[in-house]
């Protein structure tokens, strides 16, 4: 073998490195499509203008390793310009021949951008530029209790924290039931570095909140949704359900608070 | 050579260790078994090393057995021991951010057999004494813990795991590759058991390690051969390798209580620049339990081996625990272990310093690494102050 498995072309490394229409677009006649997932390492966003049929302008917007940077960019050169119909021809392996290959163990996680450029344009195609947002799901699961909750109760599972000093130098998850839970995630940042606000709704939804959460150092997970409280003795993990992704995921946190009582009041 | 800040991957030969092996090339090449003038020379080269590298850790030299690297060492402690203790008990308790042949070495006892129990560690990476405690059964034969971690550096309290383990009468094994060299590291006073070594980590040549063995602690073989190492380790030994560990680790003890506030200075100067100049990032690890030569970051919006790409483009060498540098494909498991998101592993980036770091390339990394954090973050679609 003459070069590493992981090396990149000199084109990757170019579009790495200078990337091309970097940014956002908004108005009239314009669709964005995302594909990955910030939890497998990329996320990717293009935006299209679409004017008579042809892709007026095109923008894009990356959280990723060298390879999906360079595939987004390369891919708003080629697209640019082009019919809808053209540019939804365009392919994985077109964006891979134009950047001169890419490490084979790339093609697959990274090579996302024609996924993002085909979702825009179909976007664009079923809405007529404006915006598709997925439907919240409701605040609190229909459920009674969390697998787990009672074998754990008073060993990390809380239903209300009166001094939040107890849970010092903790991981902390704290399920959103509405104001009470935020207002306690922000007391308990004060005490530990670790808060973890987990919420079925969108960003979009609890925008107010979010932002006073995030400034106080609270992590926000949306569109999320407890599904087992996991340890040995006491909390050592629990199952998270992606509801965006449809995805399961371990976290590691020793505490979960559930305030069911703020939730029916 | 640019700025090489990856010492806890690999680290250079110190030219001193190296001076010291290279008549064992083609000068003093015997075989240590053979009856002749050569082999008594190789003989005597060894067992001096043995020696040596035994008083560096307070062990006695027949404790001590050398290996093709920490990798075999940590093989023969996990597997010699467990095969050859079955009739003692099944069980075995390993810590969750232990080192990658640790986890791996725990699924191939799983699938003989043997039961093996993770013990979580808090936020900063610490184990947990209760929770290992409430994980020790009567059918819990060995205990493995590393002396700190080699990717977030944060230190164990392996005395008092050695206690625990002691009270028992459990066999406590430690990783101490990280730690070497940064920690002064004693059998006797922290109670271990087998404890794995490498030579390169102490700026010795790869290819050679060594596990201390307690007198008394008994181990199936690995390689079966002609019985060299007291017949746990097979094979004709690695006489200039041996040579250089003993070396790397003579200089080691003689110069590590100068090196070792060195080293902490510079790494003290990366994280308090780094906090400075890089808004939204956060230190992995423990803010003093640590090791000397480590500063591990996560930078809020950006992946990690974007980081590196940039970094290497600047010529500066460094680490990511990111799933895209990963043969997985998935991100460190130390890092979910003290509780980050995928999001959150996928954005680290680590520091590890070392003998031959000077003040500038500290000062380069200062210089550069706050405009390609900028940089990636202008990109993304997830770096919060990109928002509204």
């Amino acid at each position: 073998m003459d070069v590493k498995p992981t090396a990149y072309s000199n084109r990757v490394m170019d579009h790495f490195q200078n990337p091309r229409n970097v940014g956002t677009l908004e108005g009239e006649n314009v669709a964005v499509g995302k594909v990955g997932n910030p939890v497998c390492g990329d996320l990717m966003e293009i935006f299209i203008r679409v004017v008579d049929d042809r892709i007026d302008d095109i923008k894009f917007r990356t959280f990723g390793c060298g390879s999906a940077i360079a595939t987004s960019s390369m891919i708003t050169e080629m697209a640019k310009g082009k019919t809808l119909d053209e540019a939804m021809g365009i392919t994985r392996q077109d964006v891979a021949t134009e950047l001169e290959g890419l490490p084979p163990r790339k093609m697959h996680c990274s090579n996302l951008a024609a996924d993002a450029l085909h979702a825009a344009i179909q976007n664009y195609r079923s809405s007529l530029g404006r915006l598709v947002q997925a439907e919240s799901p409701s605040a609190l699961p229909d459920v009674n209790t969390f697998a787990g909750e009672d074998a754990f109760f008073g060993k990390g599972v809380y239903y209300s924290i009166d001094d939040p000093a107890i849970l010092k130098d903790t991981r902390v998850l704290v399920l959103d039931s509405g104001p009470a839970s935020a207002i306690l995630s922000q007391d308990l940042i004060k005490h530990t570095d670790r808060v973890i606000f987990l919420t079925a709704e969108g960003p979009e939804s609890v925008r107010e909140t979010a932002e006073l959460l995030k400034q106080s150092g609270v992590k926000v997970l949306f569109k999320s949704q407890l599904e087992e409280i996991k340890g040995h003795e006491d909390v050592e993990k629990v199952l998270i359900h992606d509801l965006a992704e449809n995805d399961y995921y371990d976290l590691v946190v020793d505490a979960v608070v559930i305030m069911r009582e703020a939730c029916a009041a | 050579m640019g700025v090489y800040l990856d010492y806890q991957s690999a680290k250079p030969v110190d030219p001193r260790v190296l001076e010291a092996m290279l008549p064992c090339f083609h000068m003093e090449f015997g075989n240590p078994s053979s009856l002749h003038r050569e082999g008594d020379t190789a003989a005597a080269a060894l067992e001096d090393s043995r020696k040596t590298v035994a008083a560096w850790i307070n062990a006695v030299d027949e404790e001590i057995i050398f290996t093709s690297g920490a990798t075999e060492a940590n093989n023969l402690a996990l597997i010699g021991y467990a095969f050859r203790n079955r009739d003692k008990g099944n069980h075995i308790i390993i810590s969750e951010i232990e080192h990658i042949s640790i986890h791996n070495i725990a699924r191939y006892l799983e699938r003989n057999g043997f039961q093996v129990s993770r013990v979580p560690v808090d936020q900063y990476g610490r184990v947990s004494l209760r929770k290992l405690e409430a994980r020790v059964t009567p059918q819990t034969i060995l205990i493995s813990v590393g002396y700190a971690s080699n990717e977030i550096g944060t230190v164990q309290p392996i005395a008092e795991i050695g206690a625990l383990a002691g009270s028992r009468n459990i066999v406590l094994h430690c990783d101490g590759v990280a730690a070497e060299g940064l920690l002064p590291i004693d059998v006797q006073r922290d109670r271990v058991d087998l404890l794995t070594l490498s030579a390169n980590d102490i700026y010795g040549p790869k290819g050679v390690g060594a596990l201390y063995v307690r007198k008394g602690v008994r181990l199936n073989p690995l390689l079966i051969g002609g019985g060299q190492e007291k017949g746990l380790r097979s094979g004709s030994e690695n006489v200039p390798g041996i040579v250089g560990m003993a070396e790397a680790a003579t200089i080691m003890s003689r110069e590590m209580a100068v090196e070792v506030p060195r080293l902490r200075a510079y790494r003290d100067k990366l994280i308090a620049g780094i906090r400075s100049a890089v808004p939204h990032c956060f230190l992995n690890g423990h803010p003093h339990e640590r090791l000397a030569d480590n500063a591990h970051f996560r930078f809020q919006g950006i992946e990690g081996e974007s980081l590196l790409l940039s970094l290497k483009q600047q010529g500066i060498a460094a680490m990511t625990g990111s799933a895209c540098t990963a043969k997985t494909m998935e991100p460190s498991h130390t890092l979910l272990s003290i509780g980050l998101l995928h999001e959150e592993a996928h954005g680290s980036l680590e520091f590890t310093c070392g003998r031959f770091t000077k003040d500038e390339d500290i000062d380069q990394v200062l210089e550069v690494l706050p405009g390609i954090v900028e940089r990636l973050r202008q990109l993304s679609p997830i770096y919060q102050g990109n928002e509204g």
